[in-house]
């Protein structure tokens, strides 16, 4: 396969699903081929990581180029979307079945999901920052009707929020691309590629530094806003709660990480251009603000899926957090972290919607005593929660570690320190509502608890997926590391 | 054309762009700031027209000439729909702010996009750069509307200054981004206005008006 | 009441005693079935294995030591790495051979259990990822296996997940260990980072050249951390509560085998990687053992829970062997080579007493509360006709415990006197400072030490029963007796012929640093180098020996010179008008411990409460009165209520600060912005 095609896939696979959505009657071949797209996308991932795997970079002349950094993304969104859209298939089947929702719905939730997918690999594919932005911009647009499928009040509400905050936030961002498109032009970049990628990264030193400031301050903060960093954290929770579970999947798994992927470059960039203590100033003291409201949320959270989202908001702190160091191990365990952190964000959620369509609500005093009513739920779930705290065999603890030495290596121990203090208090939270959920013994007249296989086949494989990637070395954190190289680790 | 009618052109867009956004703080009843976004509309979409002109370049007169399509009827349109149909009783009600302290808030803001604005001005000494900091100002004065205003499409018009500010920015500084981009750019922000037109009608629907201060049941 | 005969006691009246801890016996119907036993056995059977093989290991590792085996292929961006020294192989041992024991004694106490194949399979993990610890050669492999062993006994521990005794204690025991994980991670981070090398043995001679604040960081941070997992004071509030509520079993091998790999962490990074530091640090360590000694020798003499009481007293031992450790820091800073020896073989060998003595009692009240049910020592007693094996065990156990001699933990605590009294006051203020305060809380803690065992031994074993449990105990199985009588040869082979692991010591000394000198000479005759003292426990056992024979033969040839006794007679007793003898005259373990109470009252501060309810008619008649007296862990109260408390407030404070208003929501954001005009001036 020639290497255009190749790189065209991940965004053209999706949309090809999204395309055979929007025709067809029949509604397995639109779930099928939404998996496929998915498994396609995991496929082309692998194989541009296995071109630029010794760093040098694949372009394409239409816009799009992979690197690393880019490879490893894609992975992440193709195997992120095989869960969720194998998932996504019995969701809609059982709300088909409940009489909660139209054909004319369920399709429409096909066809975006789908578009969604396609964005997020423009996003993390595309060599032009405008067009980087449009993508991010996208995601926005796409999910919008996604957290409102379920017609409800509270959804309504979720929905006005996401959109009003990210559309801020991200505008935010588009202000700074165009100040640093004037910086770049005025740096001697021709206007047509002034945006370009790998034009900014070799005039970055030329970059007139004032200039320069604020446009890197408006695009940190602009993009961090889909990435859920402080101030821009408030739509986080309502819409991750509000939206359908393989939704909810997808953007705490992956969505926030392709947003910060996006942070990651104009890191490496603000480094070139104004020296590494801005970049790292700035995300160290936005990581640790976002982390501590993340964790006192979780304290007295009442609703698993709610307590899911903060958890991605700790998540999304501590990958800050690492970025500041800027170290290559920390970034690697960085994108370690998030690799981990979307298989298991979307075997939670997953778990979630099953539990939330048994019983009708996903409060936690509703969610009693699982592991005695569903063993294989209760394992499930037991397991990603041990995962998503960090504890090893899980490929979270890895990453973790990875970032913890690469702190030290720059120096920030004590940011380290109360990064730990946090998701230490962070971790009684999830472990004190993980336990009144799945421990003791089953309430008298709770409902009983049948996994279906679309729950089944994704939640375990992600726990196995999780448990591999904790224990084996090898050819993916080789990977890593290069990615880290790529976006300019020191 | 002479650089001088040039210059003078130009300026008079910006102080339009500029008037208007201030209009929108002060005229708080929504009917009124839709008129006046058509007018921010076609004032940003003159830049470009009259760069174009100025510079013999066919492809930013004809950009131009789209974004006066798109913000000046499209967009205003979009929300005068709206009004028509089921939020026809809609005023923005008590806001958050009075209109007194508004305007001298606005007045703050337009003296900060002047200030923040110098390194650019100090780059690009040409006549349409000069007069960059009216799209910062609106920038900073949407951020403000975005905040204080209750009514959901309010915030959609606000939501809107603030683009035609981004913009003005673009236009003015640089001629306008990338053919691609500002085509991507706009498709987003007109699915984006319609989504929230959208959502702002099954608000409506649902809660009986679009007073925003009735979307608090989320919360810890 | 007639024709009671002298000796038999009559079957306690009132209701059974609820069940408690988590005994096997009781089997409340559920819908779990019962596990098959086969699979009870294998799990046995696995950790048996296990333990052996990893004891083996340790034997190989402490003669040559095994070198560093890198594994790149595993631990991703880290690789693994394995190493052992002596100190680690001493550890291995140790851990291996009380998981052979719990191994056996699992078959036997599992096999009326419920556990799901989870939780059978967790203790064979368990160990394994114990004996991986000492193993580990670099510091990410050190991390890795240190949270494998957390996520490990975590799982072991919520073996009966029903009660919610066993839910609170497991949240307790998840929280402060990975509070101690994070302590430890930053400190080896930073170890790694000013060493500029992840393998603990290239650490080990670089660390001296790093900066003094980093040093001390490491030092503070690992020792917090480390200190979690011993059980040290402030950190040991989990102690109590996950021993007591595992299943035996596994209370075995925490208690005995976990809470020393806290002290491996000890040795191995404070004392041998860091090296000699300031004389601060051997005060932190003198202090915080002291205090942990004193404390938790308090609690456990106060406390009517047998298993809550052993797990205070593992408490007590740790702070016990941190003193020590601590002791030999200080005195080899300055220069007393040959005490600071001492001192150091006093705590290794004190490691090794304790897991022998300890896993034994836990045994044996694990065996105490299959027959029975019960954990309560106010409700046992009797058990010594009943159940004569366990009692014999936990006889040993309970002597080794006291420090008293021909106890296992006789000569450790021992030597550890001898270097404290014999430190020369003209070497150092300090040392003349410390020494004889670390002298008195030692004999004070020895003291109470016997106090508690004696009462744990004398009411929960001796005497008449006081429930019916008590009184209708059986003896445990063979599958749980064999194990308990191998490791009570062990405490004995240890209190009269420690000379037995003096090669081990020899190679662990070596291995700790060259501030150590020759370390003492553990043969028939215990001498000590460079001062005056010597003692043969040996020699006193022969001794005591010959002293039971000799008396056992004069009574036997007082008793055949008699002459015929008439035939017996029955007729009722006469007992002063006040009736005959009833269990409810005896003991209990609370009054047992009242005058302790009363003493420390300010210390443990207990909850008492007397309720005297009147008879209806009349205010002058007493129905009925109740005494009800509970003690707390203090620390807990004092320090954790508040810090809990105050996160509480602050997490309600950003609650309220989300209440779900989108202006309010966009302020935040416009916020962000304005902090963007200002930095980017």
């Amino acid at each position: 396969m020639s290497v255009s095609a190749l790189i065209a896939v991940p965004v053209g696979a999706p949309l090809v699903a999204a395309a055979v959505a929007l025709v067809s009657r029949r509604r397995s071949l639109s779930g099928w081929s939404g998996i496929a797209a998915s498994l396609a996308v995991l496929a082309a991932g692998i194989a541009i990581a296995a071109r630029v795997g010794s760093g040098h970079v694949v372009a394409d002349a239409h816009l799009l180029r992979a690197d690393a950094a880019a490879a490893v993304m894609v992975i992440v969104i193709g195997v992120v979307g095989a869960l969720a859209t194998f998932a996504g298939v019995g969701y809609l089947d059982a709300e088909l079945a409940d009489g909660a929702t139209t054909p004319a719905a369920a399709r429409q939730y096909e066809v975006l999901v789908q578009v969604f997918l396609a964005a997020m690999s423009l996003a993390v594919l595309a060599d032009n920052l405008g067009v980087v932005w449009v993508a991010v911009e996208a995601t926005t647009v796409a999910t919008a009707f996604l957290v409102g499928h379920r017609r409800t009040r509270q959804s309504l509400e979720a929905t006005w929020k996401y959109v009003v905050i990210c559309s801020l936030g991200i505008t935010l961002a588009f202000f700074g691309v165009v100040i640093l498109y004037f910086a770049s032009i005025h740096a001697g970049a021709s206007p047509t590629s002034a945006l370009d990628l790998d034009v900014l990264a070799s005039r970055a030193s030329h970059l007139d530094p004032a200039t320069a400031r604020l446009a890197v301050g408006l695009m940190l903060v602009g993009f961090g806003t889909k990435a859920g960093l402080v101030p821009f954290h408030t739509w986080l929770a309502d819409a991750h709660s509000q939206a359908p579970a393989p939704v909810s999947a997808l953007m705490s798994g992956v969505l926030l990480s392709v947003a910060f992927s996006v942070v990651l470059r104009v890191r490496a960039l603000a480094d070139s251009a104004l020296g590494p203590g801005f970049a790292r100033d700035w995300l160290l003291v936005t990581g640790l603000a976002t982390l501590l409201v993340a964790v006192s949320l979780l304290v007295a959270q009442r609703d698993l899926k709610r307590l899911l989202a903060y958890s991605s908001l700790e998540q999304m702190g501590l990958i800050a957090v690492a970025a500041a160091a800027g170290t290559r191990l920390a970034i690697a365990g960085l994108l370690l972290v998030v690799t981990a952190h979307g298989v298991v964000k979307a075997v939670l959620f997953i778990s979630a919607g099953e539990l939330q369509h048994v019983h009708g609500s996903s409060s936690i005093a509703d969610l009693t005593g699982i592991a005695a009513r569903s063993p294989l739920l209760g394992a499930a779930i037991g397991a990603g929660l041990l995962g998503l705290v960090g504890l090893p065999p899980f490929a979270l603890f890895g990453g973790e570690l990875a970032i913890a030495r690469g702190m030290a290596d720059a120096h920030l121990a004590p940011a380290l320190g109360v990064a730990l203090v946090l998701l230490v208090v962070g971790y009684a939270s999830i472990v004190n509502h993980g336990a009144a959920m799945l421990l003791g013994p089953a309430r008298a007249g709770s409902p009983a608890i049948a996994v279906t296989r679309p729950v089944a086949v994704p939640v375990v494989l992600g726990v196995a997926v999780l448990v591999v990637l904790g224990v084996v070395g090898g050819p993916y954190p080789h990977l890593l590391e290069t990615a880290a190289t790529v976006l300019g680790a020191r | 054309m002479s650089a001088h009618t040039y210059a003078t052109l130009v300026d008079l867009a910006a102080g339009a762009l500029l008037l208007s956004a201030v209009l929108v703080v002060w005229r708080r009843d929504l009917q009124a700031t839709a008129r006046l976004l058509a007018v921010q509309g076609a004032a940003l979409g003159a830049i470009p027209i009259l760069s174009g002109i100025r510079r013999g370049d066919v492809q930013l007169a004809v950009v131009g000439v789209a974004v006066v399509a798109l913000r000046a009827v499209v967009f205003p349109k979009l929300i005068a729909v709206r009004l028509r149909g089921e939020l026809a009783h809609e005023r923005e009600g008590a806001p958050l702010v009075n209109t007194t302290a508004s305007l001298l808030v606005t007045a703050t803001l337009v003296i900060v996009a002047y200030a923040l604005s110098r390194p650019l001005v100090r780059l690009d000494a040409s006549p349409a750069a000069r007069a960059a900091p009216v799209g910062y100002a609106l920038v900073l004065i949407g951020v403000f509307l975005l905040v204080t205003r209750r009514k959901a499409l309010s915030q959609v018009v606000a939501f809107l200054v603030l683009d035609n500010g981004i913009d003005a920015v673009a236009f003015l500084a640089t001629l306008g981004v990338p053919v691609v981009v500002e085509l991507g750019a706009s498709l987003d922000v007109l699915l984006a206005v319609v989504i929230l037109g959208v959502l702002a009608g099954r608000m409506h629907a649902k809660f009986g008006g679009t007073d925003l201060d009735e979307l608090r049941e989320l919360r810890e | 009441m007639t024709g009671v005969a002298h000796g038999d006691v009559a079957r306690p009246v009132g209701p059974a005693p609820p069940a408690d801890g988590d005994s096997p016996a009781t089997g409340a119907p559920d819908g779990r079935a019962e596990r098959a036993p086969g699979a009870v056995a294998i799990a046995g059977v696995t950790t048996t294995a296990l333990g052996a093989a990893g004891a083996a290991t340790g034997v190989v590792a402490v003669v040559r030591g095994i070198g560093p085996i890198h594994v790149g292929s595993l631990g991703p961006l880290a690789g693994v790495t394995l190493a052992a020294g002596a100190t680690g192989g001493a550890f291995m041992v140790v851990v291996g051979l009380v998981a052979a024991a719990a191994g056996v004694y699992g078959i036997g106490y599992g096999r009326h259990g419920r556990s799901s194949p989870l939780q059978l399979a967790a203790v064979p993990a368990f160990v394994a990822t114990m004996l991986l610890v000492p193993l580990a050669g670099s510091v990410s492999t050190f991390l890795a296996t240190w949270e494998l062993m957390a996520v490990a006994s975590l799982v072991a521990i919520l073996a009966d997940h029903d009660r919610p005794a066993v839910r609170d204690a497991a949240r307790w025991y998840a929280v402060m260990t990975h509070l101690g994980f994070a302590a430890v991670l930053v400190g080896l981070v930073v170890l790694a980072a000013s060493g500029r090398a992840d393998g603990l043995v290239a650490l080990t001679s670089r660390a001296a050249s790093a900066s003094s604040a980093s040093r001390d960081a490491v030092f503070v941070l690992t020792f917090v951390g480390f200190g979690a997992k011993a059980g040290l004071v402030p950190l040991h509030v989990w102690l109590p509560r996950a021993h007591p509520e595992a299943p035996s079993p596994v209370s075995a091998l925490m208690s005995a085998a976990m809470v020393a790999m806290g002290v491996y962490g000890i040795v191995r990074i404070d004392i041998e990687v860091l090296g000699p530091g300031p004389r601060w640090w051997a005060i932190v360590l003198v202090a915080t053992g002291a205090a942990s000694a004193l404390y938790g020798v308090l609690q456990s003499s106060v406390s009517t829970d047998l298993k809550r009481l052993l797990a205070y007293s593992t408490t007590e031992n740790m702070g016990l062997v941190t003193l020590a450790l601590g002791a030999a820091m200080l005195l080899a800073g300055y220069g007393e080579r040959s005490l600071a020896t001492i001192a150091l073989t006093a705590a290794l060998l004190h490691v090794v007493a304790h897991a022998a003595f300890k896993s034994l009692a836990f045994m044996a009240a694990g065996s105490v509360l299959f027959a029975t049910g019960l954990r309560d020592l106010d409700l046992l007693g009797g058990l010594a006709r009943r159940m004569p094996a366990t009692t014999g065990a936990f006889s040993v156990a309970a002597l080794g415990a006291a420090g008293l001699p021909l106890g296992a933990g006789f000569v450790s605590e021992w030597l550890l006197v001898q270097s404290l009294i014999h430190s020369r006051p003209s070497s150092g203020t300090l040392l003349a400072l410390v020494m004889p305060v670390a002298v008195g809380v030692v004999a004070l803690t020895t003291g109470l030490g016997v106090a508690a065992m004696t009462k744990a031994f004398g009411i929960g074993f001796l005497a008449r029963p006081r429930s019916t449990a008590a009184f209708d105990a059986r003896e445990s199985p063979a599958a749980m007796l064999a194990p308990m009588a191998v490791v009570a040869a062990a405490c004995t082979v240890l209190a009269v012929a420690p000379g037995v692991l003096a090669p081990g010591l020899r190679r662990v000394l070596l291995d700790t640093g060259s501030s150590f000198g020759a370390p003492p000479h553990l043969g028939l005759l215990l001498r000590l180098p460079g001062i005056a003292g010597s003692i043969s426990p040996g020699l006193i056992a022969v001794a005591v020996a010959v002293a039971a024979a000799a008396l056992a033969l004069v009574a036997a040839v007082a008793r055949a010179g008699r002459s015929r006794r008439p035939a017996d007679r029955r007729a009722a007793l006469w007992a002063g008008g006040g009736g005959p003898l009833t269990a409810r005259m005896q003991y209990t373990a609370t009054s047992f411990a009242e005058p302790l109470q009363r003493v420390f009252d300010d210390v443990l501060r207990p909850d008492v409460d007397v309720e005297v309810s009147h008879v209806e008619e009349s205010r002058y008649l007493v129905d009925r009165v109740r005494y009800r007296s509970r003690i707390v862990d203090v620390v807990e109260a004092r320090c954790y209520r508040p810090v809990l408390g105050a996160v509480a407030t602050w997490a309600s404070w950003v609650r309220r600060a989300h209440n779900g208003s989108v202006n309010r929501y966009l302020a935040f954001g416009a916020l962000a912005v304005i902090v963007v005009i200002a930095v980017a001036r």
